[in-house]
């Protein structure tokens, strides 16, 4: 059953370019790369029960390590760029972790605010190299011998680095270091208790999703072509948490339904012009105040009910 | 399931608005021509944004489809906001494009968010009309008519007529740092060398910081006789009201095409007095050109509680020269036709700018006239000064 719904899921992602216009290929490259960020975001504030407002920093970082090795280096095939988009992106996340972590809740979420402000800054300083104010052009990298020319390979080149982050993230909790971060996650003090170093894990669930932004930002630079300053404001951090949130604190799936969500929301509310930010601000109120647990919890309790066979009230969705 | 039906139905709807393919050329039916652009209705240049379109472009088109629109038919606009973000821009575009079919782009606005489409609509073979920016990185595009009179240009006007016949020899330069700043100062030092001549002092300000104090003294240590400001309004009127500030009065300080608005003149209020600037558009609210007076007076039809202001006007003469080119092209528009058609208005007569030839180089705007700031409005100096 399970497998099942898999393949098939897998079959409509596969043959998504051939079946929906042009345009909405872009988007579900879109979709997909703020899927990524989502879940590198949810590793931390899943794990830490920490909140980063400096998502869009890390992206900055990953989009223009991707394009300036696509740019300077034109013979390494993209998914190295990406590859080394991420390392780069996770050594910084390393440098940021290890001051940042020893702040807690609202500090933390300060403190990766400030980062946020300051890669834009730096982008427009080191701007011999970025361009600065001026944005960064970025060409068509290429995988062997096949150049990412067009929408639809761009968007068979994010799906398979995503299916490749999701079945890992899917997969970190059956490994020490995921156990480890479980049970940081379910009580510190009883997970300290336990011998787990709870510094080194708190870094390390950073550093990994700093590495999944990174990598996030490689494929961003890929699939718009353009990078500015402009791009990575305090708002698409800002984003960038709605997602987890109105997808589902904790949850791989919901880190992808809340970036599909936020990221149809977006692009369709373009059209209402200077009431957007209104709309999208309400819109974000109502689903937390009816969905506290994300859309992967409601469709979770909508399942459950589903299995049981009969119709019968679903439990409470909301304790306010 | 009430509660995730919404979202549910707001996927639905954003699934549901792939419109048909037409067997025309895209964006022309026999009753319609549907053209639109990203633009900036949310952000810093909001203002700016929603002017220029819905108040300026729409403005003229509402007149135009009232009047029977252009062989038979009428044009509708589609804008999207991008708040100035370039991903939002190509993300709009792109939708623009494949989406709802636009024939054409009219009149999208900033540096960062054009450049990000530029490429885009150029492989498209989709025409960008009047790009509301100055930079010279639209110029030799096949699908690219600018709009704004280029940095370069104006920079050749300013500095042929301060060197020139107001005999002036130190210039220095306060500009904003990104392309519209630097485009400007390359031009400066460019035609200041056909003097002999070269900027004594240059000072950069950050886009979006407006302390410019620490810039201020630095320019008035190099005591030039002229100050160019190549800024956006905030900063630009901040720069002047230091200067009053300070008792800096031995310089003449000297705004850039974009900047010379009366929204800078406003925020600057008495500190703006005896500044001088190039002006691109005669000033909306009092001059009698034939042009000006009827658009102040389909503004007061249409749009009674909009007051008139330079961006409007801006994007009022981008729909009247769009209608131009459509009207020449004929009942058989296409992409081609159209750049056929604007390729061949010569001596053109808008009542508002001198009369517009566009040929093959694609710039609808070449000019700019003096003015001086007096009792808070721009007083011209000059008639329209040339720049080829």
């Amino acid at each position: 059953m399970r497998r099942a719904a898999l393949a098939t899921g897998a079959v409509l992602v596969l043959a998504l370019p051939w079946a929906v216009p042009r345009y909405f290929v872009f988007l579900a490259s879109l979709i997909v790369v703020n899927s990524i960020v989502a879940i590198g975001l949810n590793l931390l504030s899943g794990y830490t029960n920490q909140l980063s407002f400096g998502h869009a920093g890390f992206l900055a970082i990953g989009a223009y390590a991707g394009a300036l090795l696509t740019i300077h280096a034109p013979a390494l095939p993209a998914p190295a760029a990406l590859l080394a988009a991420g390392l780069v992106t996770a050594a910084v996340g390393l440098a940021l972790g290890i001051p940042c972590l020893r702040l807690e809740g609202l500090y933390l979420a300060m403190a990766t605010l400030a980062f946020g402000f300051v890669v834009v800054e730096a982008i427009l300083n080191l701007d011999w190299i970025t361009r600065g104010n001026d944005g960064l052009r970025v060409p068509a990298a290429h995988v062997g011998p096949i150049a990412l020319a067009s929408d639809t390979a761009r968007y068979y080149l994010t799906v398979a680095v995503a299916a490749l982050l999701i079945l890992a993230a899917l997969n970190i909790a059956r490994t020490r270091t995921g156990r480890a971060l479980l049970a940081v996650r379910e009580s510190e003090i009883a997970a300290q208790a336990s011998g787990v170093h709870l510094a080194a894990y708190k870094t390390l669930a950073f550093v990994l999703s700093a590495f999944y932004t990174g990598v996030a930002g490689g494929l961003f630079a890929l699939v718009v072509g353009f990078l500015s300053p402009d791009s990575f404001d305090v708002f698409l951090s800002v984003d960038f948490v709605a997602m987890i949130i109105v997808g589902g604190l904790g949850s791989v799936p919901g880190s992808v339904l809340g970036a599909a969500v936020i990221t149809t929301l977006n692009d369709s509310l373009a059209g209402f012009q200077n009431y957007r930010p209104l709309i999208f601000g309400a819109i974000l109120i109502v689903s937390m105040l009816f969905m506290p647990g994300g859309i992967a919890s409601a469709l979770r309790k909508l399942s459950v009910v589903g299995t049981a066979g009969r119709p019968r009230p679903g439990p409470p969705t909301a304790i306010i | 399931m009430a509660i995730r039906a919404p979202f549910l139905l707001l996927l639905a709807l954003v699934l549901a608005t792939a419109t048909p393919a037409s067997a025309q050329s895209p964006g022309v039916s026999d009753k319609e021509i549907v053209i639109g652009s990203s633009n900036s209705f949310s952000g810093p240049l909001a203002f700016t944004g929603e002017q220029i379109t819905k108040f300026g472009v729409d403005l003229y088109l509402k007149v135009v489809n009232e009047a029977g629109g252009i062989h038979g038919r009428t044009i509708r606009t589609i804008y999207y906001d991008d708040g100035y973000r370039p991903q939002d821009a190509v993300a709009n575009t792109k939708k623009l494009v494949e989406q709802d079919k636009i024939f054409a782009v009219i009149i999208p606005q900033g540096s960062p968010p054009v450049v990000a489409t530029l490429d885009y609509l150029e492989e498209n073979k989709v025409p960008l009309l009047f790009p509301y920016q100055s930079s010279p990185v639209t110029r030799r595009k096949r699908y690219v008519f600018q709009g704004m009179t280029l940095s370069d240009r104006s920079s050749k006007m300013m500095i042929d007529y301060l060197a020139g016949p107001r005999k002036l020899k130190k210039f220095a330069a306060l500009y904003q740092d990104d392309e519209y700043g630097k485009s400007f100062l390359t031009a400066f030092e460019k035609d200041l060398g056909r003097f002999g001549l070269k900027l004594v002092a240059a000072e950069s300000v950050k886009r979006g910081v407006t302390d410019v104090s620490a810039q201020i003294a630095k320019l008035q240590a190099a005591r030039p006789e002229v100050t160019f400001l190549v800024l956006v309004p905030g900063p630009a009127a901040q720069a002047l009201i230091e200067r009053q500030k300070i008792g800096w009065t031995d310089t003449l300080m000297v705004s850039t095409g974009p900047l010379t608005d009366e929204r800078y003149l406003a925020l600057a209020g008495d500190a703006a007095e005896g500044v001088e600037g190039l002006s691109l558009w005669p000033d909306p609210l009092l001059s009698d050109l034939p042009g000006v007076k009827l658009y102040r007076e389909h503004m007061q039809k249409y749009f009674p509680k909009n007051e008139p202001n330079r961006y409007s006007i801006a994007g009022y003469f981008a729909g009247m020269l769009f209608a131009e080119g459509a009207k020449r092209a004929g009942r058989n528009l296409t992409r081609e036709s159209l750049i056929a058609a604007l390729e061949s208005i010569k001596g053109y007569e808008s009542g508002i700018l001198p009369p517009i030839t566009i040929s093959t180089d694609h710039e609808t705007q070449k000019q700019g006239f003096w003015v001086r700031v007096e009792k808070g409005r721009f007083k011209p100096l000059t008639d329209w000064l040339k720049s080829e």
